[in-house]
């Protein structure tokens, strides 16, 4: 009996270490329950409404499983809207024009729409943002489209983003059949920006083409408890003789269960830039680099807004020291010398001020004193060169933080 | 006295069983967006006439220290051009694989770059503030060698080390890799180094000599364990198939357009001592939109570089007229244990067309990783002299 009893514990312990295992980091490198794609954009009039188009935005996801999997998406639409009159505006480039006229202003503004996806095993699908996606038997020839249905699931059908412009963001999670968040660790996808243009009348061809892989947030095995709450780290024993404890896994809760469903989002963000207004050494073209952030916890039952004070920390390669804030409600695309809201020649995000072409920033979201969010933030990031020669790339990421952040479904 | 040996081994048993697991945790993944103890750049290229890639390139390198302390770091190009740069490799036109190593340091939370054309002279003169024209402002961080060769094309793979040079466990390097056509178009893509995380930071479980053990256990060659995390079981990859037309570019009306994806591996065991090529035999698993299966393979010496049409020639597997839908998820792994890992990088080419010339724009982007190998590789740096 108590070589079997020893034989227990001696398999508990091997056993209990692949559930620590699999509480892995945020990551753009690996599959994940939770897909964050940060920046959505859309502009397909020709000619465009905003200075970034004709732009369009393709959605590509995979099921790595041998199972079959269903995704609960959300567009969260922040396209601005001039107070008066309603019209679409631009409430994130200070380079662009006022829209709305010298008596009204664009206000930012935050709305989801939500959709339904069933993936099969390993199928890879796709869509435009212009455009969503429907059965292939009923789509217009040379859009993506759905080829399979998913046995005994209804055909996918993916809506086009609300607005033409739009700008925003995708969140999707992995759940069962009844919607309810499971621990799917299968999801990886990627966002392709394209701006294309044919010559005419006044403009030359352009194809621009970005592609950032989306952000993963893993769920923590054994811990979901499948309500409309999703818990984003800081984890603390709920039951059982731990409860109160810090936990990052089920196993550090025996008989009780750890309050973190997925692991937690970065403490700070880190990215290596070109500061504003350098030039490219190569193609002697300028540089300016656009930020998108958005906030880790997400209210879409309420449609409230997560409010976050950024602390941003940069260093240039004479190890000189700036920092600056800025904020961030629901979604926040920054040209990085706008950030600091000083003209583009005395930014200290600008070559002219920190005299080095690369710098490094470091983002960090001020915890506010509300616990109903963790104030954490994920982004990606944009090169443009003046007249052509664009890339995106994701932000890297350190630490954790004991709060929790929350995503709440409707 | 049996009965306390019993114990002791029982023990043994446990802690054997928990160091497993704790292996197992240590071995997690590599990483593309944490700051490492080793970065890989997969894929750097210089080539002023575009003898070898077809368009005339460089490539930008930037890397930073994310730490509050001065870090060293010992880097290597590893030059993969072929003796013949207008041709491709063949077994005719073997590539050199020949090796250069450098070393560099970076002060507290530095940034810093060089063009891989030109590499960075350690040169005093240039610590002076720019407006514009910034290349080379700011504490240069040793004196960084330019390519080898021109054309150049191969890998940058940089190692952290102590003041002595000895390697260490410190995770406090990231980086990122701007490859820039200068054709006069300046199409970019960039993509974050590869990086390996070094295990238990703050033990530095590194034994600081010239073997790095990725991965894996107890062996002769790694008699203390794993150094740092191991590259992984399986790489990942969403692709469009070859010459699909980009969807984008059809709905604006642009057509007829076209994709083509470029594939760059490199196996995780290095040899720069005995400057030998590691080769492994890479198997690809495709699944395409209808959840149908495909497979094949090829085989990576030290470096490969290459379409996706040209992988599984007979047939052209991977073309959109055999995987018959636009979009496929790729797995991709070693033939078998024996064989090293690999990590890598993909770059998309869409083309649109134009007059004169179509356009033609590049995006880089990283893989995706799934499990760690459970053998392990091995990076074997030179010897002291």
């Amino acid at each position: 009996m108590r070589r079997a009893g020893f034989l227990s514990a001696a398999v508990l312990v091997a056993f209990s270490t692949p559930a620590i295992r699999a509480q892995a980091d945020v990551a753009s490198d690996q599959a994940a329950a939770i897909l964050v794609f940060p920046k959505i954009v859309v502009d397909t009039s020709n000619p465009p409404n905003t200075q970034r188009g004709p732009i369009d935005t393709l959605i590509r996801v995979s099921n790595t499983s041998d199972n079959p999997v269903s995704m609960y998406c959300f567009y969260v639409n922040a396209n601005g809207h001039c107070h008066n009159s309603g019209t679409i505006c631009d409430p994130y480039d200070r380079s662009a024009p006022n829209t709305c006229g010298d008596t009204d202003v664009c206000e930012a503004g935050w709305h989801e729409s939500d959709f339904v996806v069933h993936l099969s095993p390993r199928q890879p699908i796709a869509w435009l943002a212009s455009a969503g996606a429907a059965p292939c038997s009923e789509s217009a020839s040379g859009l993506p489209c759905f080829p399979l249905v998913v046995s005994g699931q209804p055909p996918n059908r993916v809506q086009p983003v609300p607005e033409d412009p739009f700008i925003g963001e995708l969140k999707c999670l992995a759940v069962d059949v009844n919607v309810v968040p499971v621990e799917s660790n299968v999801l990886k996808g990627e966002a392709q920006i394209t701006r294309s243009q044919k010559a005419a009348a006044g403009v030359t061809d352009v194809l621009d083409v970005e592609t950032y892989n989306a952000i993963g947030i893993p769920a923590i095995p054994g811990t979901n408890n499948g309500d409309a709450t999703l818990v984003l780290g800081g984890g603390v024993c709920v039951g059982g003789p731990s409860a109160g404890a810090n936990c990052t896994s089920a196993a550090a809760c025996p008989g009780g269960r750890c309050s973190a469903e997925y692991s937690g989002c970065p403490n700070i963000l880190v990215m290596d830039h070109f500061f504003d207004g350098a030039r490219d050494p190569v193609s002697q073209k300028i540089v300016t680099t656009k930020l998108t952030l958005v906030p880790c916890s997400e209210d879409f039952e309420k449609q409230q807004q997560v409010p976050v004070t950024i602390q941003f920390l940069v260093f240039n390669e004479f190890e000189q020291r700036f920092s600056t804030s800025n904020s961030v409600n629901c979604f926040r695309e920054f040209r990085i010398s706008d950030i600091d809201r000083a003209g583009q020649d005395r930014s200290i995000f600008s070559a002219a001020v920190n005299g080095t072409l690369t710098g490094q920033t470091r983002l960090r979201g001020v915890v506010g004193d509300n616990p109903s969010y963790g104030y954490t933030l994920l982004g990606v990031v944009e090169e443009f060169r003046n007249g052509g020669g664009t890339a995106a790339f994701n932000l890297h990421f350190q630490g954790s933080r004991p709060q929790s952040d929350f995503v709440y479904l409707p | 006295m049996g009965s306390a040996s019993g114990m002791i081994g029982r023990w043994a048993v446990v802690v054997s069983l928990a160091l497993v697991g704790t292996t197992a945790i240590a071995h997690a993944d590599i990483t593309t967006e944490r700051s490492a103890s080793i970065l890989i750049f997969p894929k750097i290229l210089f080539d002023s006439t575009g003898l070898q890639t077809g368009v005339p390139v460089n490539t930008i390198i930037q890397i930073s220290n994310t730490s509050n302390s001065m870090v060293f770091a010992h880097c290597f190009y590893v030059n993969a051009v072929p003796p013949d740069p207008t041709r491709p490799p063949s077994v005719t036109n073997v590539p050199i694989w020949q090796e250069v190593d450098f070393e560099i340091f970076l002060t507290k939370q530095q940034p810093t770059h060089w063009l891989l054309s030109d590499g960075r002279l350690d040169d005093p003169s240039d610590n002076k503030s720019c407006s514009t024209d910034c290349s080379g402002a700011g504490f240069d961080p040793g004196h960084i060698p330019p390519a080898g060769n021109d054309p150049f094309t191969g890998e940058l793979k940089c190692i952290e080390v102590d003041s002595s040079g000895a390697p260490i466990n410190g995770n406090h390097l990231k980086g990122e890799a701007t490859i820039v056509t200068t054709d006069g178009k300046a199409e970019v893509s960039k993509y974050n180094a590869v990086g390996v995380l070094g295990l238990n930071t703050d033990l530095n479980s590194n034994n600081s000599d010239n073997t790095l053990c990725l991965g894996g256990g107890v062996s002769p060659s790694c008699p203390t364990g794993a150094e740092y995390n191991a590259c992984p079981q399986t790489v990942i990859l969403n692709h469009f198939a070859e010459g699909a037309t980009d969807p984008v570019v059809e709905h604006l009306g642009n057509g007829p357009s076209s994709v083509s994806t470029e594939l760059t591996l490199v196996p995780c065991t290095e040899d720069f001592e005995n400057q030998v090529p590691p080769s492994v035999v890479v198997q690809f698993l495709i699944t395409n939109e209808f959840e149908s299966p495909f497979s094949t393979s090829t085989t990576v010496t030290c470096w490969g570089n290459f379409r996706l049409n040209t992988i599984g020639a007979v047939g052209r597997i991977l073309d959109v007229g055999t995987l018959g839908t636009r979009f496929a998820q790729t797995r991709m792994f070693p033939a078998d244990d024996s064989q090293p890992g690999f990590v890598g990088v993909v770059e998309e080419f869409h083309t649109q067309p134009a007059t004169p010339a179509p356009l033609i724009s590049r995006a880089a982007a990283n893989l995706h990783d799934e499990g760690a190998r459970v053998r392990g590789d091995i990076i074997l740096l030179p010897g002291a002299f």
